[in-house]
């Protein structure tokens, strides 16, 4: 019974390697083991959250920093993000999705909140150049450098599965910052349109991944 | 319920919407049940695409953050009693299942008259739309203190949700909060020189002023009545010169039965 739901779960998994062993097994292990760290974290565990932080902050700075490009903005955005989530950590309720998403969730908008704010000094929204992922060469040791191919390969092989108008919406809104009227009027299509279009990818990336419980 | 919110999911899931689209959009996922299950989905699909980023930081910030926790409060849980602060939690944005639909009046059963006469008094500043005369920094001002009062009451876990009529606007009903929020993106616009002004009207059939509000060029409004529900029948909008009328002067536009 219970296996049978591990079943279905694997599908994710990009080949017939032992199941023990693969990606996808190791990172429902990982998600119950964050989600307990996140847990005993919201109840003032120091420790867990010290292992929450090994677990998390290379992807909470990565996102930061993708997303405001500036390095030391990004390290302050990580640090605020980062105190948020051992303040309001009590808040989390496992049935409202993976811990790593609410950390991520919190570091994303924080992220984007940072960059408007920039933005509405700097006004570098206007100039749109979209970029297709993975373009951004990082100088710095990606993390947990075995695994990160494994993640890598999967991103690309569910931004493969979207068409080109909507790889461009999720980079321009996920990784831009845009919002959906910015997104609307710097590709100058209707506003309905522009919330659709973000809309589809996130279902298609969602349905690529078969991250949905 | 409102097509227009609905369609929203996708840029709530990437933070790619406006402060008051968020607003709204977590006012409706209150009342959607289908939208709060899609969202764990699409922001799983959106952790994904930060996994991928991992890029360790400097070895200094860990000493930096342990060190700040030390310092830092933390907040406690939610139970099902707790009306959601808006900043208790940037990520959990899906107000509580299984809070109860209706919570007994509990505390003060006291109008609170005085601050919505202050209100109607300040309509153009609780207003988000139609705010011309007002300088940008006060009006930023002003939609961020009405915003946080606004998700106050759509974050509350007896908050729902009811079809206004004006557009696909909607009003935001909490009791706990002895609030009522009106928001709206497509909303028609008044006659010339004329406002929109929100109503109580009571068992009896009395009016009790509330707040006036206009949409902005887009149709984009927000405005929030505070109220004691004890004794009222619905809620109403006329349109009434600016700055509001003591009675009303017109038929309602729209009549929300609570």
């Amino acid at each position: 019974m219970s296996a049978q739901r591990r079943e279905r779960g694997l599908r994710a998994v990009p080949d017939g390697s032992p199941a023990s062993a693969t990606p996808a097994e190791a990172r429902r292990d990982d998600a119950a083991r964050l989600a307990d760290l996140l847990v005993r974290s919201g109840r003032g565990d120091a420790s867990a959250f010290e292992q929450l932080y090994d677990a998390l902050a290379g992807t909470v700075h990565g996102l930061a920093l993708r997303i405001v490009r500036d390095p030391h903005l990004a390290e302050d955005v990580a640090q605020e993000v980062l105190v948020e989530v051992w303040r309001v950590a009590a808040r989390y309720r496992p049935d409202q999705g993976s811990a790593r998403a609410w950390v991520l969730t919190i570091a994303h908008r924080r992220a984007v909140d940072r960059v408007r704010s920039e933005q509405s000094h700097a006004d570098r929204v206007i100039a749109h150049g979209a970029r297709q992922s993975g373009d951004v060469e990082h100088p710095e040791q990606v993390v947990e450098a075995m695994d990160a191919e494994w993640r890598a390969a999967r991103v690309r092989r569910g931004l493969a599965a979207l068409t080109p108008l909507q790889r461009e919406a999720v980079e321009l809104t996920y990784y831009k910052g845009y919002t959906n009227r910015q997104l609307a009027e710097s590709l100058e299509i209707p506003l309905g349109t522009a919330k659709a279009r973000i809309r589809d990818a996130m279902i298609r990336l969602r349905d690529a991944w078969e991250v949905a419980r | 319920m409102n097509e227009n919110v609905h369609a929203l999911i996708g840029a709530y899931a990437v933070d790619a919407v406006s402060p008051a689209e968020r607003v709204e959009f977590e006012a409706h996922l209150g009342a959607c049940d289908d939208c709060s299950v899609e969202l764990v989905g699409m922001r799983e699909a959106a952790a994904v695409l930060a996994e991928a980023e991992a890029v360790a930081p400097p070895a200094s910030l860990k000493g930096r953050v342990m060190e700040s926790i030390a310092q830092t409060p933390q907040l406690a849980p939610l139970t099902s009693d707790d009306a959601a602060s808006p900043d208790a939690d940037p990520a959990s944005t899906v107000p509580a299942e299984g809070a109860p639909s209706a919570v007994p009046l509990a505390s003060s059963r006291k109008r609170l008259w005085p601050r919505l006469a202050l209100a109607a008094a300040s309509a153009a500043v609780l207003a988000v739309g139609g705010l011309v005369g007002s300088s940008l920094v006060e009006r930023r001002q002003d939609d961020l203190a009405l915003e946080k009062d606004v998700m106050m009451v759509t974050s509350a876990p007896d908050a729902h949700s009811m079809d206004l009529g004006l557009g696909t606007a909607h009003l935001v009903v909490s009791e706990k909060m002895e609030s009522v929020v009106a928001m709206g993106d497509d909303c028609p616009h008044p006659k010339d020189g004329m406002s929109y002004q929100l109503w109580l009207v009571m068992d009896d059939g009395t009016k009790e002023a509330g707040p006036t509000f206009m949409p902005d060029e887009d149709g984009t409004f927000m405005a929030i009545m505070e109220m004691d529900m004890e004794g009222a029948a619905a809620i109403a909008v006329t349109e009434e010169p600016m700055g509001g009328s003591a009675e009303p002067t017109s038929a309602e536009v729209a009549v929300v039965e609570l």
